[in-house]
């Protein structure tokens, strides 16, 4: 049996080439001249085939040989891109993600057909076929007994960067801020934004990350895609200041190559992360109320409790950091997705992704997969008009999904729009009012509605609602996983123009900074993420918004909630001075009024299985400083 | 005419030394702010060429203040001022829309060449 440590990485490692194999693919399909692709996957498959030969893996390491047998006759010449042999690879990189994932097992042996259809390919371009007799392991060299193998080992093949290959037109610059100057990862990021208005970003090294938190020696480099001269390019990068040098290509290559930035990266266990985000959440459980304990304690005390109290703030910070990923990991799934659903469905779709470098908590990016997958396919599904159907109103044949993410405040929006034909309010307000969902006098559907609507559990079984039918079970996977990380989704809809839906999610679970609120006896906590501002509520300023009281705070009129009729608190007992939070999600506001407010405090959200009819605005539950219990108010349920 | 330029920092030695540094050099200081709010509304009143903004003041910070100052003027030019160590919250104040920075304690001549940048 393979060492268990290589098994791991093998499968982190492949499971990274696989990813960009289906990248390249795409790449590939839109150029199918381009040499870049070929050679990129040529490189990627056969890493995984040495690797897989290295553990015994035969059947990954069988079906790499023989993918890489076609892909060496497109790169000598032998055999073209034609969109069948592009179809082909395509099938047989999922087979080998099946034969990855269950290479330890044993499982996910590739069908003989496809093996047959991959000889076949290879075969017709005058390759060679694989001898029956030749194990793919020969191919890939003999392992060294003991277990430290030759050119394809973990060890070195890991290191190799999966996508370098792959370079769009544009330039690739290499900048070096200034030494001795403070603050130089914001210099840096003040360079990136002069440049961005000149083309796409990508390959960014180091991360943005490392830049933010100034763990850079000063030089860092990224690709530009742009037509834009690199004179023009060189004099806005120099307008950020403090820049020493700037390179273009060639001599970028060079400097970049060094240890700087390849050796200071590593891989963790994610289950460590998680176990490391566990204990500094108790830990701060504990400091909060150590500080509570130890107020009024002499000098010395106090000057100690400060220390332990900074020291696990930067700790919090630290941990909190190592497990931001980047949304590109999830987002970089859905182009061949998209690509797929197209060819299933019959129609043209254009993909655009942005902001696949914003960052969030890895365990947050991980609740992200699904409920975006079923946005982007009633997208697709619902969303888009065939191409006839989109000629005949005069729109292009071909649709447009973007899937974008935006960093707002302490939270990420993540947004699914389409250009198809909207949302038929009509015919979902008909359904609704048979349902009882809306008022039978209502004649029109606002966005809030429409949400709560679509996001009811079998909403969309209801086969005559032509155009929506189906929607309704993404949208609800959506909401309720929105809401459950303390987030908030949102949908706008235009008839014929398109429908957006917005997730919008925080950037951390675990830790958040909460403001404690006070009403009747007891205390409640609410997310910093979602408050705008603090106002004290003014008697003189309240006003009526259609039926609902609301407040004037600086020129706007927001609707009040007010606490202690929401947790029906005893009603004496209300203090002259009560203060009002002023809740924002999205573009949505709500003046939340309470009895008083007792300061900020990180808390630590426990896992909470929310029982059958607890009220729909608690979010969660924690543990305050001085060890009672508080509950969590969502934000979300309140605007 | 000289460039216009409107002062936020909740401390008067700082507003003062910002001041004296930037009118030695040919600035004309239009205003004054103590706050975040302050900032946002004179703002909207002076139309200044240039803001410099501190990042740490009561009633609305000062990256709070240049979210709403670039809402509602894309083209502001401000420049932050910042204290050592408070790097992430420098990162915060550009991804908010700010044109450059500079660290206290300040040289007069990187203040200018940091003015002379966003100004450019």
């Amino acid at each position: 049996m393979a060492d268990p440590k290589y098994a791991a990485l093998f499968l982190a490692e492949s499971r990274e080439h696989l990813r960009s194999c289906n990248d390249l693919l795409l790449e590939w399909e839109r150029k199918p001249g381009a040499s870049e692709p070929v050679n990129g996957l040529f490189r990627a498959i056969h890493n995984m085939k040495g690797m897989a030969a290295t553990l015994g893996y035969s059947a990954v390491a069988d079906l790499a040989h023989r993918s890489e047998n076609v892909l060496d006759a497109v790169r000598s010449g032998r055999a073209s891109g034609t969109p069948e042999l592009i179809q082909l690879l395509f099938k047989s990189v999922d087979a080998l993600e099946k034969a990855v994932e269950g290479a330890q097992s044993g499982k996910g042996e590739p069908s003989a057909k496809l093996l047959a259809a991959l000889d076949k390919a290879a075969v017709a371009a005058g390759g060679e076929k694989v001898p029956a007799e030749a194990s793919p392991t020969g191919a890939a060299g003999s392992p060294a007994p003991g277990g430290n193998p030759g050119g394809g080992a973990p060890g070195a093949a890991a290191r190799l960067p999966a996508r370098a290959p792959a370079v769009p037109a544009g330039h690739l610059v290499g900048v070096t801020i200034r030494s001795g100057v403070p603050m130089r990862g914001a210099r840096a990021l003040l360079a990136l934004r002069r440049v961005e208005v000149f083309g796409k970003i990508t390959a960014l090294r180091p991360p943005v990350v490392a830049l933010e938190r100034e763990d850079f020696d000063g030089r860092f480099s990224f690709h530009l895609r742009t037509g834009t001269e690199t004179a023009a390019i060189e004099a806005a990068i120099r307008s950020a200041g403090d820049v020493e040098r700037v390179a273009f290509d060639a001599d970028v290559a060079v400097e970049t190559e060094g240890p700087v930035v390849a050796a200071r990266q590593i891989r963790i266990d994610l289950h460590r992360l998680d176990t490391m985000m566990k204990l500094v959440g108790e830990l701060v459980v504990a400091r909060n109320r150590m500080l509570e304990l130890m107020r009024g304690g002499d000098a010395e005390q106090a000057e100690l409790a400060g220390n332990v109290s900074r020291l696990v703030s930067d700790l919090q910070t630290q941990v909190v950091a190592a497990r931001m990923t980047p949304v590109s990991e999830v987002f970089d799934r859905f182009p061949r997705l998209v690509r797929d659903l197209g060819r299933d469905l019959g129609k043209q779709i254009r993909f655009e992704m942005e902001g696949g470098s914003i960052e969030l908590d890895r365990s947050i990016l991980d609740e992200l997969g699904d409920p975006l997958l079923h946005l982007i396919r009633n997208a697709a599904d619902h969303g888009l008009e065939s191409p006839q159907d989109r000629q005949a109103t005069g729109k292009p044949p071909e649709g447009k999904i973007l899937l974008s993410a935006v960093r707002e405040r302490r939270t990420v929006a993540i947004r699914v729009t389409d250009d198809g034909r909207g949302i038929d309010r009509d015919a979902v307000l008909a359904k609704a009012k048979r349902d009882g969902l809306a008022d039978p006098a209502a004649d029109t559907l606002t966005d809030d509605v429409l949400l709560r609507v679509l996001a009811r559990p079998g909403f969309s079984t209801a086969q005559q609602v032509s155009g929506i039918s189906g929607r309704g079970v993404g949208v609800e996977v959506a909401f309720a996983r929105a809401r459950s990380m303390g987030g908030s989704l949102e949908v706008q809809s235009e008839a014929g123009r398109g429908t957006t839906f917005t997730m919008r999610v925080p950037l951390t679970l675990a830790i958040v900074r909460a403001l404690l609120a006070q009403a009747g006896e007891e205390r409640y906590a609410v997310p910093l993420a979602y408050v705008a501002e603090t106002v004290e509520f003014d008697p003189q300023a309240v006003t009526v918004l259609r039926t609902r009281e609301a407040v004037v705070v600086r020129d706007r009129v927001i609707p009040t909630v007010h606490l202690r009729d929401l947790v029906s608190a005893k009603a004496e007992g209300v203090p002259p001075r009560r203060p009002t939070i002023i809740l924002e999600v999205g573009e949505r506001r709500t003046a939340l009024v309470v009895d008083g407010l007792l300061g900020q405090q990180d808390i630590v959200i426990e896992p909470f299985d929310a029982p059958r009819g607890l009220p729909p605005y608690v979010g969660g539950a924690t543990i305050l400083a001085d060890g009672a219990p508080a509950l969590i108010l969502d934000a979300a349920a309140l605007v | 005419m000289s460039n216009t330029v409107l002062v936020c920092d909740d401390a008067i030695f700082m507003r003062t030394m910002i001041g004296d540094i930037l009118t030695q050099a040919g600035f004309e200081i239009v205003g004054e702010a103590e706050s975040g709010l302050q900032a946002v509304q004179k703002y909207r009143e002076l139309k200044p060429d240039l803001v410099t903004m501190d990042i740490v003041m009561p009633d609305m910070g000062g990256i709070e203040a240049v979210r709403e100052i670039c809402k509602q003027d894309p083209d502001a030019k401000i420049l932050m001022c910042s204290a050592m160590g408070q790097q992430a919250l420098v990162v915060e104040a550009i991804q908010a829309g700010a044109k450059d920075f500079v660290v206290k304690p300040f040289q007069p001549s990187r203040v200018l060449e940091a003015v002379q940048r966003v100004l450019g």
